[in-house]
């Protein structure tokens, strides 16, 4: 469906992406049906960015002030209106540019603190917020040392990685041994050392129980709009926090939505975060709703795809809208329910053969399947990969429907992994 | 108009035998435009299935029908028999890259000239597979496919350059089919050679469809 634009926009958007970004295809879809013209910034040279190059631009994500300087450049000749990161990697490179620039954004500051799970915890802690005890130690630092200084069971977790990568707990000083050192492996590699603005450092929090929501929403001069609260029925328990079932809508009672709401709401003005997307994590318990992250992005992966507003807007066409200051054209649910299923990969190993794949999409409720990974690649479990075998769509009447419509559906797929 | 090696006939007399009811003989022509060329279709029919206006050629004992939309890129063929592969192969000396249609032809000229040579200089290769209604149907091979950064270079890039070049088109069309196992996606075995790339892109189908 086409939206109808109330104001034209006179100059493009500038969206950031990393090469191997999923939002992509959402983000260009979306420009495209609003007829927004958008140029790409990447890490990579594009094969075709002769072809156009006021929509193209070649960035180094992690020299801020040499890609501020080629977006301010870019700019003069292809003026910008808004700068937006699909992914974390960008977010902060976004805030940079906007600034020089002159363009409504987050401040710097605010998301700096949002990318580094360390500063989260500060900033919140500072606001007054429910925050587990957390202590930051360096991957040079003595484990067992600091396996003295923390109460069990914790959370071992780097500071700026995403998709539960490299999160471990650990319910006594040899776990806590054990998974310090897997971290300081992977946070020592040359891929998470060069996205990672975190470094070398390690956060351990005090294990919370208790079930997981995330909130999807847009920032307005720091007021949040709820987009979506997802419900995350599978237990988030350890030794790993696999993403895998993302439903909406929530089916927590009215009251304790409100509190989610609110919760979000306290640790984004904490932070100082005032525009554009975000995606908040919690955790909630007897004791109320705990802040995991605040991200200044929108869901990552393709499960944006599960959420769809008015007649068929997607997420990404309301992020647009928003960065140009359009009305949106919905933020109410097109349909009562829906779900995205992360498919986890079970072990390590060479994807051989994906079976069941139409038994699986012929599961009634069942939107689209999508398997990432090409046959023949390796595949990597957490704490250590950053992947997904594929996502499982689903719409419903209910959400309990569209959960059954998800759980239906993967144990119809079967993957070989030799 | 085409030929039919001595291994094919005999082989398409063998199946034609095992056939029952009254059959006219075997219906060759285009399904579509691959990487590797023209991708061809043969089955044998009766009088109900027989193209309207199909050109008729006998080659042997078998009588050969040709759609007459196809008769021109077909000319010059020839239909050959692997009995080690145990299967058919139709060699088609006509270029992919004509078309009949000036519309189409220009948009064929955009990816020839301008777009595949840069693609393929990253491994991808992208295909003409028609132009309807003023939208241009284009399939991703090579590198391309399973990149993260194809819409990319196909909205920013190959959308751009088509529309900039050939106004008339209103919208370029990937079909690429990421479920269907024309993709790495869902490549079967490496080692099966039918899912080998050939030139930059797919291997040529089987044509027995």
């Amino acid at each position: 469906m086409t939206a109808q634009l109330v104001n034209a926009p006179t100059g493009r958007v500038l969206l950031l992406m990393a090469t191997q970004t999923y939002r992509a295809s959402a983000f260009l879809e979306a420009a495209s049906r609003l007829e927004i013209p958008v140029a790409v910034g990447s890490e990579q040279p594009q094969p075709l960015a002769h072809l156009n190059p006021g929509g193209h631009l070649l960035v180094d994500f992690h020299d801020l002030e040499g890609a501020t300087d080629r977006i301010v450049e870019f700019s003069a000749n292809y003026p910008l209106e808004a700068i937006l990161s699909t992914d974390d990697d960008g977010v902060v490179l976004a805030a940079m540019a906007s600034d020089a620039l002159g363009l409504s954004h987050n401040p710097l500051l605010a998301v700096r603190a949002a990318r580094d799970k360390y500063q989260t915890r500060q900033a919140l802690a500072g606001a007054g917020m429910a925050t587990p005890k957390f202590q930051r130690f360096s991957i040079d630092d003595d484990p067992g040392e600091a396996a003295r200084q923390i109460s069990y069971p914790c959370v071992v977790k780097p500071l700026a990685l995403a998709a539960s990568r490299g999160v471990m707990r650990a319910d006594d000083p040899d776990e806590f041994v054990a998974a310090f050192g897997r971290l300081a492996t992977i946070l020592e590699t040359v891929e998470v050392s060069e996205l990672n603005p975190g470094g070398y450092q390690i956060l351990v929090e005090s294990y919370l129980s208790g079930v997981e929501v995330a909130v999807e929403g847009l920032l307005f001069q720091g007021e949040l709009t709820v987009l979506a609260i997802f419900d995350k029925p599978d237990p988030l328990v350890g030794p790993f926090f696999e993403e895998t079932l993302y439903v909406t809508p929530s089916r927590h009672s009215e009251a304790v939505q409100r509190e989610i709401v609110a919760e979000t709401q306290q640790a984004i003005t904490a932070l100082g975060l005032t525009e554009g997307p975000v995606h908040v994590e919690l955790r909630i318990n007897e004791a109320g709703c705990w802040i995991l992250e605040v991200a200044p992005r929108s869901i990552g992966g393709y499960c944006s795809r599960a959420l769809r507003f008015g007649a068929g807007i997607s997420l990404e066409e309301l992020i647009l809208q928003h960065a140009l200051g359009l009305p949106l054209a919905s933020t109410h649910p097109a349909t009562p329910a829906s779900g995205v299923m992360m498919i986890p990969i079970p072990r390590a190993g060479i994807l051989c053969e994906v079976q069941g794949v139409g038994q699986a999409q012929a599961v009634p409720g069942i939107d689209e399947i999508r398997i990432t990974i090409p046959v023949g690649r390796a595949v990597v479990p957490l704490p250590e990969g950053s992947q997904y075998l594929g996502f499982i769509f689903a719409r419903d009447q209910t959400p309990e429907l569209a959960e059954a419509a998800l759980r239906a559906a993967h144990s119809r797929l079967n993957f070989i992994i030799t | 108009m085409i030929e039919i090696t001595a291994a094919a006939q005999q082989r398409l007399q063998e199946i034609l035998a095992e056939k029952e009811g009254d059959l006219l003989g075997l219906l060759v022509g285009i399904k579509g435009r691959g990487p590797a060329g023209f991708e061809h279709y043969m089955r044998f029919i009766g009088e109900i299935d027989k193209p309207e206006g199909a050109l008729v050629t006998a080659v042997g004992e078998l009588r050969i029908f040709i759609p007459p939309d196809n008769a021109d890129n077909l000319k010059g063929s020839t239909i050959d028999f692997s009995a080690a592969k145990g299967a058919f192969n139709i060699e088609n000396p006509n270029p992919a890259w004509v078309w009949p249609d000036p519309l189409a032809q220009s948009v064929q000229d955009v990816l020839t000239k301008q777009i595949n040579p840069a693609v393929a200089a990253h491994g991808g290769a992208v295909q003409l597979l028609e132009v309807k209604d003023q939208v241009a149907y284009i399939e991703l091979g090579g590198g391309c496919v399973g990149c993260g950064m194809v819409d990319v270079t196909l909205k920013q890039g190959i959308e751009v350059a088509i529309k900039e070049a050939v106004p008339e088109i209103l919208a370029v069309v990937d079909t690429t089919d990421h479920a269907s196992g024309t993709n790495p996606y869902f490549q079967p075995d490496k080692a099966d050679p039918h899912h080998q790339p050939a030139k930059g892109g797919q291997a040529p189908r089987s044509p027995f469809a």
